[in-house]
């Protein structure tokens, strides 16, 4: 008589161990996926914010190229101009003074006219070149000339700045953005761990339930392997 | 006792009623801080779109300042061409000057205006000063496009949504303690569902406190 109800209740017990384990896995689960979704939550903020830096530095660094292409050439020109006037009065001069040799005096002196009006013009456009009017650029003796490629570097130097920050941004942009990545694949891993012990409630037999909480254990652990590796890298 | 007994019957359906407050809660709070994500998102966005739209005007005003200062070099050094012409002896050339001041010289001098035409501009040594000029554009604009402001709104509401996310896990860890109450054994229970109320109080007021900093700040209190 004895031996018929202990049958069923040492089943009932069998069915019902280890329950209470697999409910603290469960929700010790579900804080860790609490702590990853912040993690995951914050990775992806900072690369949300270096994202929108890059974006932001891309378009100065566009406005600035425009602006350093649009003042080289207005002084280019201006250069080129100074120097077409400078050429025309030399050239003049000289034939001034060939016209001169040749005995023409009359049209050397009306050439020597043309000659300073062009030299005129020169000097005139000197003054606005920053060629001359800046000591970094204009020629250190009266044989030299002036600093083309310094003026290139300089004008260009800031432009340089923004673009190098903007790489940096973006490297940043794509180290949180691999970093939410892996969260993310640390979260999916989880929900592995979430279906085993699941699963573990449903099952009666005990042996089994363990079993599949041991998977889910370890499931946790790679989960925790993904997102502490994350966190440090 | 009696009201001892009146609870320990009842602590499950007590301890089921405050998961449920709980998970509410929690859900409440996820759905704030995606809205609070959301309008940080939307202000980043409004401050590339500020920032696009004051580049394109910058760079209009560099493209029209550059044309003016071609006109008005063109026109300075017209002018020293045609001092050079009277100053010489040859009437020709002086008629030549005569007539280049008359017509050519004043619209030369409007196509470079207002650079060539406003003493405010002009150096002291016949020179022009482009960055006033380029500064008057500037403050001439009817739209003075800040994206600096949308970004640091924008960063304000970034730093929300971290703090809001914060204050989930006080709300999964109290979800994590009323459930061991619920199942755990009956000699822990109490402490369990302590805990799990305590941590829950200390979610909601973390999530009010976040609220309310976040606010009186972007009200201007630092």
């Amino acid at each position: 008589m004895n031996e018929t109800v202990a049958a069923p209740i040492k089943a009932q017990e069998n069915s019902e161990r280890y329950k209470t384990l697999i409910v603290a896995l469960t929700v010790f689960t579900t804080v860790l996926a609490a702590v990853l979704a912040a993690l995951q939550a914050d990775a992806s903020i900072r690369a949300d914010i270096a994202n929108r830096e890059s974006q932001y530095l891309a378009v100065l660094a566009s406005g600035e190229l425009t602006r350093a292409g649009l003042e080289s050439n207005y002084e280019f020109i201006v250069f080129g101009d100074y120097l077409k006037n400078l050429q025309e009065a030399t050239i003049l001069e000289l034939t001034a003074l060939e016209q001169e040799t040749n005995g023409e005096e009359e049209a050397a002196q009306s050439t020597r006219e043309l000659a300073r009006i062009s030299q005129a013009s020169a000097d005139a456009g000197e003054s606005f070149s920053v060629f001359f009017t800046d000591p970094r650029y204009a020629p250190q003796s009266e044989n030299d000339i002036p600093q083309a490629d310094q003026y290139i570097t300089d004008i260009f130097e800031k432009s340089n700045e923004i673009v190098a920050q903007q790489n940096a941004q973006a490297d940043a942009y794509n180290a949180w953005d691999r970093k939410a990545d892996l969260y993310i694949t640390a979260l999916t891993v989880l929900a592995v761990a979430f279906f085993l012990f699941g699963l573990a409630q449903a099952l009666k037999d005990a042996r089994l339930r363990l079993m599949f909480a041991f998977l889910g254990v370890v499931v946790i652990g790679i989960s925790l392997l993904i997102a502490t590796t994350t966190l440090i890298i | 006792m009696k009201r001892s007994n009146w609870l320990a019957s009842r602590f499950e359906i007590i301890n089921a009623i405050l998961i449920a407050v709980v998970a509410l809660t929690t859900a409440f709070a996820v759905w704030r801080t995606n809205v609070v994500g959301s309008i940080a998102s939307d202000e980043s966005r409004d401050g590339l779109i500020a920032a696009i739209k004051k580049q394109a005007l910058d760079s209009e005003n560099y493209r029209k300042v550059y044309e003016e200062a071609g006109f008005a070099y063109q026109f300075a050094v017209k002018q020293a061409e045609v001092e050079a012409l009277e100053a010489g002896n040859n009437p020709v050339q002086q008629a030549q000057a005569a007539n280049i001041r008359q017509y050519l010289l004043p619209n030369m001098q409007l196509l470079g205006q207002p650079l060539a035409t406003d003493e405010k501009y002009q150096n002291t040594d016949g020179t022009y000063d482009l960055q006033k000029r380029l500064a008057d554009m500037e403050a001439a604009e009817q739209e003075q496009i800040d994206p600096s402001a949308s970004f640091k709104r924008a960063d304000s509401f970034f730093s929300q949504q971290r703090w809001l996310v914060m204050g989930s896990i006080f709300l999964a860890i109290s979800l994590f303690w009323l459930a061991l109450a619920e199942v755990g054994s009956e000699r822990l229970r109490g402490w369990q569902f302590t805990l799990g109320l305590v941590t829950f109080l200390v979610g909601v007021l973390w999530f009010v406190a976040v609220e309310l900093i976040f606010i009186y700040m972007r009200r201007g209190g630092s």
